[in-house]
């Protein structure tokens, strides 16, 4: 039997000066169940949350009835207050009379009548309120960080540095990201290397941190605080943990000029038993099996193994799954450079001299293949004129991608300082559309590229590229002057447009977390919930979200870590209790409910006899990924889910509180 | 149980107190989301906007929940018009309930139209958290239209 | 027709031998020549039993969602493409495994309506047949693992008569005059649920009219509860229904149930690109959207 309190709420003369409240109440005392009905001036007042007390306690009230301002504004007010007694929080329901009626209608006597009507319907759903425990998941306090590329390690440190263990998985040999390819960095000329190796040893060296390197994520499921995630360590041939890094190795592999570099951008060549650059941490070679003798030609080359000292190399080394469990990942994916070849104009692929953006970084680096020398790559002579072109399929509907790059703006005019420094006496020429330099620095740094460096800027687009006696042509037009140009340049290059990293879709689906058109991860919220993705538990950093810069990338490394951090900062996640619930007896596992479920929520469920054969399946809820959308309730046929604190049956109840 | 029993004999005593529902003061039933719409009405209340008082609000968590089984209820129980708005597309706070529920809508809306429901009485509308405006100028809008309709054009669901 | 049959029985002959099925749905001739029944076999001796012409118009489908049948495990089963449909919208929507049932199509070229066959019609013609097979694509199973070709000839089409005309009657109505066309039609409701007994796509096992908690549909048989009964049934089947017609053929009162079936194919089709049960790996149409979806109906 219910029995239900309604206070009405005057919020002075708000609601009183064109609502008859004392109407109200004198019809609330006439519907059934409700057994009493009081008005008050100020019901958040102190002595009307008193008065609510004292009648939930005094009267024994089922449910309480505030018709009041936007349940927006009190509900957590008036739900708080009714707890105190020992109400469920939830027999607390709010008839928005102001906001929506005393505030916007004038005409008291009609303005009564609606504020009687929401009343009478918030009185039918409480009487149909069940009480609701808000659910609590027990947290595994350990952390994945997918990606070692800078966001990720800063997410890793941040994270380790609150005493919290961290597993780091990293696709190639090597943590360092894209960032450790770099050679300075715009606007303050650090030295990449310099500022990132320091990071990368101390990743290293971090009791809390579990480094998985040449591995890859194979699978993750679970929910919050209680994620299972399958790791494939890939045979590196090499026992980690034996292993020197001296080098004998790759030293002796026969195998010199065979493989082109990735981390040089295929702008040099490495063995097929290699560390990606000599920085690499860990520093532990891994043996590329595509391209070793040993297993191309049957076992005959051992000459690694025989000059390894510790002999660690184990040519039958096998793939190896680790299974984990976290409380909550990280996704830093990082990104990669579209193809410029689909820009047939500019001869990329076609001519050695035009390249993109991270192979002159290569060029530019004391480690890189022409150890920081700016040479060729076609004859090894160094350039006098480069022209550089920006945004190469950033900001091209048509061709490439509608959006900006973001980064390209900076590190062309990067490119042209350090080209400036390193060859006296060159010119450089960057064709751009916007120039875009919007952080702290930056554009004093592009006026100082135009202005004490030299470089001329030309705003337009580039139509054609063509060899011509050792000189790349580069044909463009001028769009301020209005002139076509025509510049002899000896080298061309390409800065290129940023995508997600190859795979990351597969990542996302894996994680169950949405991302947009191109791949990248969406936000929970794009401003307000910008480190978190759509799933609990699962945060975004780094160039995976979108293009950004370092210092970006590194603040949201931190503040996925800082997130993390603030849910293991207690026991259990607490989950709001207004989520859904399957009728297992009627559910007949068509899962149109899991189709829709935005948050993964829903899977299988297999109901055993006693002697455990499964009798039936039907669809289960996941309290820890549930958000109580009802978007479920909503595509079942039979009705055999429903979300709790917007029962059918309590909207029913309110469509028929209203009937004429 | 008890609950039910009351709600009948409440169901028997209905008529008195409500307005009358006619052609000229129609009832309206709108179901919005939490998120967008629902405090887009509340923006045009902390605005001091004025709008027509046809309408009840019935609030749910998401467009996502709002099952158009509930527009033929509204009508079974006496609205003249239905309205049904959630967040704009994209801006979902679960991701993609409003998608899935405009397919519903959709479909729905032609079967309604081919069982003979004026599709005048049955309006769709995305009105996000910042658009009071937009919510009273919908809301006047559809209450016009309603009480412009004839009174006998009315449908299956109501005897 | 002999040698369709004698295909037939030895493919389900064959199956219950080779114990590759414990059951196989099909048909039977019935006690008049121009009537024929289900039959359930599960000794290979009596796959004489089974036979297929232009009467065989049962969905034989909707016996797969019925318990009894489902614990013969592995089943074979009798069907022509429209009926077929229906096995790859369970298997879609989880209610069947493809590797549990074996398909046993039978090329059709239109199934002659009862009524007329009751007086005796034989000829297989476009005035003959039901409208289902007029507007038919899959003369051939779009899915199966034997195909027992027809030896009738193809039906022939000469664009003279519009199937399911009065929908397009319909929808140049008023509102007011379709309420009243459907009015009358729902009146007669019985609310006897024959209509969802025949569905083979209606497998819930208990259905929304009875639940009750809340009360969706009215249960008394009053007009209101009737319309809401019948739009209910057709908007669960939106998008799904795969037009076997077996509703409108068990109403015992005549309501044009495939006209509201077939008007939602017609519409679903046109908003989202879907025909349903075409596809076993499809993802059903309201599992899904399109940002880009319809919208122009919104304001």
């Amino acid at each position: 039997m219910s029995r239900i309190g309604v206070f009405v709420c005057w919020c002075g003369s708000n609601i009183a000066g064109t609502v008859d409240v004392a109407k109200i109440t004198e019809e609330a005392k006439k519907v059934p169940g409700v057994v009493t009905a009081v008005d008050y001036k100020y019901m958040c007042s102190d002595p009307g949350q008193n008065s609510l007390r004292n009648m939930i306690r005094e009267q024994n009230l089922t449910g309480v009835v505030l018709a009041a301002c936007s349940p927006h504004m009190h509900e957590n007010t008036f739900r708080k207050a009714a707890v105190k007694e020992g109400l469920n929080p939830y027999f607390v329901e709010i008839a928005n009379i102001r906001e929506q009626v005393s505030w916007v209608h004038e005409d008291k006597e009609r303005a009564t009548q609606k504020a009687i009507d929401l009343m009478k319907m918030m009185v039918e759903k409480v009487k149909r309120d069940k009480p609701i425990e808000d659910v609590r998941v027990p947290l595994n306090k350990r952390a994945l960080v997918i990606g070692g590329g800078i966001s990720g390690i800063q997410a890793a440190l941040d994270i380790a540095s609150g005493g919290v263990e961290v597993l780091l998985v990293e696709k190639e040999p090597s943590i360092g990201g894209r960032m450790i390819q770099l050679d300075e960095t715009f606007p303050t000329l650090d030295c990449s290397s310099c500022i990132m190796t320091p990071k990368m040893v101390e990743v290293n060296q971090n009791p809390n941190i579990k480094l998985y390197t040449y591995s890859e994520v194979e699978d993750v499921s679970g929910y919050i605080g209680n994620f299972k995630v399958k790791i494939r360590k890939k045979t590196k041939s090499v026992i980690e943990k034996d292993c020197t890094g001296c080098g004998e190795c790759w030293n002796v592999c026969p195998m010199h000029k065979n493989v082109k570099s990735e981390f040089n951008m295929n702008l040099s060549e490495r063995t097929a038993i290699y560390v990606p650059f000599p920085q690499a941490v860990p520093l532990v070679p891994v043996l590329d099996r595509s391209a070793c003798l040993h297993f191309k030609k049957g076992g005959k080359c051992v000459k690694c193994y025989e000059a390894c000292g510790p002999k660690c190399i184990d040519f039958d080394m096998k793939d190896e799954i680790v299974e984990e469990t976290v409380g909550a990942i990280v996704a830093a994916t990082g990104y990669d450079l579209m193809d410029n070849s689909i820009y047939g104009e500019y001869g990329y692929g076609k001519y050695k001299d035009v390249v993109s953006g991270l192979q002159f970084e290569r060029l530019l680096s004391a480690s890189g293949p022409t150890e920081g020398v700016i040479k060729r790559p076609s004859d090894g002579t160094t350039p006098q004129t480069i022209v550089f072109i920006q945004c190469v399929g950033s900001r091209d509907p048509e061709k490439g991608v509608p959006y900006c790059s973001k980064v390209c703006c900076m590190y062309t005019a990067k490119h042209a300082k350090l080209f400036a420094h390193k060859v006296h006496g060159s010119q450089s020429y960057v064709f751009y559309i916007d120039i875009r330099a919007t952080s702290k620095g930056y554009e004093e740094f592009v006026r100082g590229v135009m202005e004490q460096d030299g470089a001329i800027y030309l705003r337009g687009r580039v139509s054609k590229i063509y060899e011509d006696g050792g000189k790349l042509i580069v044909k463009g037009a001028d769009t301020l002057s209005g002139n076509q140009v025509e510049i002899a340049a000896d080298m061309v290059v390409l800065a290129t447009g940023v995508i997600p990293k190859n795979g990351a879709g597969k990542v996302a689906q894996m994680l169950g977390i949405s991302y947009d058109k191109y791949g990248f991860f969406t936000e929970s919220h794009p401003k307000l919930r910008p480190a978190e993705s759509s799933t609990a538990g699962i945060f975004l950093a780094g160039m995976a979200q979108g293009p950004r810069d370092i210092p970006e990338s590194v603040v949201s490394g931190s503040a996925a870590a800082s997130k993390i951090l603030g849910l293991f900062s207690k026991n259990e996640y607490e989950v709001e209790g207004t989520i859904a619930s399957v009728n297992e007896a009627t559910c007949v596992a068509c899962f149109y409910c899991q189709r829709v479920c935005g948050f993964n929520a829903i899977g299988p469920k297999e109901i055993k006899d006693r002697s455990g054969k499964i009798i039936k399946v039907v669809a289960n809820v996941n309290p820890g990924l549930c958000t109580g959308c009802g978007a479920c309730v909503n595509a079942c046929f039979s009705k055999s889910i429903d979300v709790k604190g917007f029962t059918d049956d309590q909207i029913y109840a309110e469509i028929r509180s209203l009937a004429i | 149980m008890e609950d039910k029993k009351e709600d009948k004999k409440r169901d028997k005593e209905e008529g008195s107190v409500k307005s009358d529902g006619s052609a000229g003061d129609p009832r309206i039933i709108a179901f919005v989301c939490n998120w967008c719409t629902y405090s887009g009405a509340d923006l045009a209340g902390t605005s001091r906007m004025k709008y027509s008082d046809n309408v009840r609000v019935i609030k749910l968590p998401c467009s996502g929940r709002i099952d158009p089984l509930f527009i033929v209820e509204a009508f079974k129980k006496g609205a003249k018009g239905v309205l049904i708005s959630g967040c704009h597309p994209g801006d979902c706070h679960y991701i993609s309930g409003n998608y899935h529920s405009r397919r519903k809508y959709a479909a729905f809306r032609d079967l309604l139209g081919f069982l003979g429901v004026d599709l005048s009485r049955v309006e769709f509308s995305w009105i996000s958290a910042s658009e009071g405006n937009k919510w009273v100028s919908v809301i006047n809008e559809f209450t016009a239209k309603i009480k412009s309709l004839k009174s006998s054009s009315s449908d299956i669901f109501k005897k | 027709m002999a040698n369709t049959d004698e295909k037939l029985q030895k493919i389900a002959k064959d199956l219950l031998e080779g114990g590759e099925v414990s059951l196989v749905i099909g048909y039977t001739k019935g006690s008049i020549p121009q009537r024929m029944r289900p039959v359930f076999i599960t000794k290979a001796q009596d796959a004489s039993r089974l036979s297929f012409s232009c009467y065989a118009v049962q969905d034989l489908a909707v016996f797969l969602k019925k318990p009894e049948v489902k614990k013969f495990g592995k089943i074979g089963i009798v069907v022509k493409g429209c009926d077929e449909k229906a096995i790859n919208a369970l298997i879609q929507e989880y209610q069947l495994l493809r590797d549990d049932i074996k398909i046993i199509g039978m090329e059709c070229n239109g199934i002659i309506r009862q009524n007329l066959a009751d007086k005796g019609e034989a000829a297989v013609s476009e005035t003959t047949v039901y409208d289902k097979c007029l507007i038919c694509n899959e003369h051939t199973p779009v899915l199966y693992d034997y195909l027992v070709p027809s030896e009738n000839q193809k039906l022939n089409l000469s664009g003279n008569i519009k199937p399911y005309a009065k929908i397009e009657e319909l929808d140049s109505m008023s509102a007011e005059d379709k309420s009243a066309f459907w009015k009358k039609e729902f009146d007669k409701c019985l609310k006897c649920y024959a209509c969802r007994q025949a569905c083979p796509l209606c497998y819930c096992s208990r259905c929304i009219v009875e639940k009750n908690m809340p009360q969706w549909i009215d249960t008394n048989i009053e007009e209101t509860g009737n319309a809401q009964w019948n739009l209910i049934r057709a908007y669960h089947l939106s998008g799904r229904c795969i037009g076997c017609g077996e509703c409108e053929r068990a109403c015992p009162v005549n309501i044009p149930l495939m006209l509201i079936n077939e008007k939602m194919a017609r519409d679903t089709y046109s908003l989202f690109g879907n025909k349903s049960g075409l596809d076993i790996n499809a993802k059903p149409v309201f599992g899904v959207f399109s940002e880009s979806d319809f919208n122009e109906f919104i304001k």
